[in-house]
């Protein structure tokens, strides 16, 4: 069974959320149709984890509105249709792992069985032991367990990777595709680009509370200038470097040329129409990691603040 | 309400295990009946086993309620599994009530063992109705405490939790008279405590006396306020659970 509405699973309209003067979310709009798998990327602090709470019913919007299967997030919580797992969200204490995931999914109106749900979370060895002494990545991965115990449409997860190690991560990541394949829609909060660009197919990025892209991976990355080119040019003109299609930056040093350019090909044609013989031509892709910097520090600078630290 | 029962059930599964808790509403009052029960004559009129009787189930079902509940809300809000337990299809209600429902189960379990070590042990003899309402007296006077708990557990962090519980467990259980009778000027300040009231109606049922209004007013009014600055802690706490 899945959402059969025909409107968007998840939106927000015009959203922000206010302590005091801090704006933590402002003005914040966007949708997800269903079965996209989508990363909502940002730096610390840009209002990613307040945006899920208020998704999640867990704090409520100062202004604008919060839609979810067309209900309000709250009753959409309480009819089962999401599964969640959050930074901040914890276990109960002194049971063990596997009467924890028992008692989760029979709270579920559609419980998943306890066997699949330990096997997709990983965490079918350690069933037995008690829940306050595990260490950090199998607390994260207990927390997994809870969020898929029931069968839901979307699943909402807060920087799901932290405190996993590579391969646990790995796994993560392939049993969270099972639960895609099965048509979920998947939301998620990362400040790992590598991670956004490796399994989400949809990108939006967030800084300040606000919107700043949305796009695929792709897109985020041409939307920055996707390609960085360099090549030596003695007695070059800054006009006509400036000049030159494609160019989304540009920085000289002595004969050496740098150029942020969306269309790569266009830019270097255009050199050599112009009847120059550039040597050490350079083209490489930007990664999406620079893409992020860039729209991040794009915005920050037209705020007039230092750019917030990417960790 | 099928989810909150099997809330309630994996909460009770949990007390059960916890050492600790036992000692507190059970072991604790045991024992001091066993040592205590015969050490005086009369008083309120009543056999001395009869009044302790009552007064250490009145203590083990207060200390129950309060203790069990207030740190260990406190140390689940801090861990976030009041949060996790937002996100599944249990209603915002759920975990509180849950709470209250579980420490009723575990009064009466203490209730029950200390009204059949004072019948048995202590050689009390009551009417079967009187058995019947000091227990139920008891038990509903618990869940003042229970909403206390509920209200300091929402409110403070444990580090503060902690000590808040020790002085209002300290304070409930001398002022309200359960480990000696007080008289005099304590005496009066005592009367305005409900452990002190639960253990008069208590001990007026025994000698068959018509138990005065204000006794019943008296409780009815401390759950009132108690659920009203739990009320007030779980709304004010909404956000940051």
């Amino acid at each position: 069974m899945s959402y059969s509405g025909t409107g968007p699973i998840v939106s927000f309209e015009n959203v922000s959320k206010h302590y005091g003067s801090l704006k933590a979310v402002d003005g914040l709009s966007l949708e997800l149709r269903g079965g996209e798998t989508v990363a909502l990327l940002g730096p610390n602090g840009a209002g990613k984890s307040t945006s899920l709470d208020m998704l999640l019913a867990l704090r409520k919007p100062t202004g604008g509105k919060i839609q979810m299967f067309g209900k309000d997030p709250y009753h959409a919580v309480k009819s089962g249709s999401v599964g969640a797992m959050l930074q901040s969200g914890g276990l109960m204490p002194e049971v063990t792992v596997g009467e924890l995931v028992t008692l989760v999914a029979g709270l579920h109106p559609r419980p998943v069985p306890i066997e699949t749900t330990l096997r997709r979370a990983g965490v079918a060895d350690i069933a037995g032991q008690r829940v306050d002494r595990l260490s950090g990545g199998q607390t994260q991965r207990v927390r997994f367990a809870l969020a898929i115990a029931g069968e839901c449409d979307l699943i909402v997860l807060d920087e799901p990777t932290t405190a996993m190690d590579v391969e646990t991560r790995r796994r993560f990541w392939a049993s969270m595709k099972e639960e895609v394949a099965e048509g979920k829609t998947l939301l998620f909060a990362t400040h790992y680009l590598e991670e956004a660009d490796q399994a989400a197919d949809r990108i939006l990025v967030i800084n300040r509370g606000r919107l700043l892209a949305d796009g695929t991976p792709e897109d985020i990355k041409k939307r920055a200038g996707a390609k960085r080119m360099s090549f030596r040019l003695p007695g070059a003109d800054q006009a006509m470097l400036v000049g030159l299609p494609g160019v989304v930056s540009l920085e000289t040093r002595h004969d050496l040329v740098q150029i942020q350019t969306d269309d790569s090909d266009a830019t270097l044609y255009a050199v050599l129409d112009a009847g120059y013989r550039p040597t050490e031509i350079e083209v490489g892709s930007l990664g999406l990691e620079q893409a992020f910097l860039a729209i991040t520090a794009e915005d920050d600078r037209a705020n007039g603040a230092e750019p917030a630290p990417v960790s | 309400m099928g989810g909150i029962m099997l809330l309630t059930r994996a909460e009770i599964n949990r007390l059960r295990r916890n050492r600790r808790y036992l000692i507190f509403t059970v072991g604790l009052p045991v024992v001091m009946y066993l040592i205590f029960s015969k050490a005086g004559k009369t008083v309120y009129g009543i056999d001395f086993a009869a009044y302790y009787m009552v007064s250490m189930a009145t203590f083990g079902a207060f200390a129950g309620a309060l203790n069990g509940n207030a740190i260990r809300i406190s140390e689940e809000r801090k861990v976030g599994w009041i949060r996790q337990l937002r996100l599944t299809p249990l209603p915002a209600y759920a975990y509180v009530v849950a709470k209250i429902l579980t420490s009723m189960a575990m009064t009466a379990v203490s209730i029950a063992v200390v009204l059949l070590l004072g019948r048995f042990e202590g050689g009390v003899q009551l009417a079967m109705w009187q058995w019947v309402v000091i227990a139920v007296i008891v038990w509903l006077g618990s869940t003042i405490f229970a909403a206390l708990a509920v209200a300091v557990g929402y409110r403070y962090p444990p580090d503060q939790a902690q000590p808040i519980t020790l002085m209002l467990y300290l304070v409930f259980s001398i002022l309200g008279g359960i480990w000696f009778p007080f008289t005099g000027t304590l005496g009066n300040i005592s009367k305005g405590t409900p452990t002190f009231e639960a253990i008069t109606i208590s001990t007026d049922v025994i000698r068959n006396a018509s138990v005065p209004a204000y006794l019943a007013i008296g409780l009815v009014v401390w759950l009132g306020i108690f659920a009203a600055l739990a009320t007030l802690s779980v709304r004010s706490m909404a956000e940051t659970v």
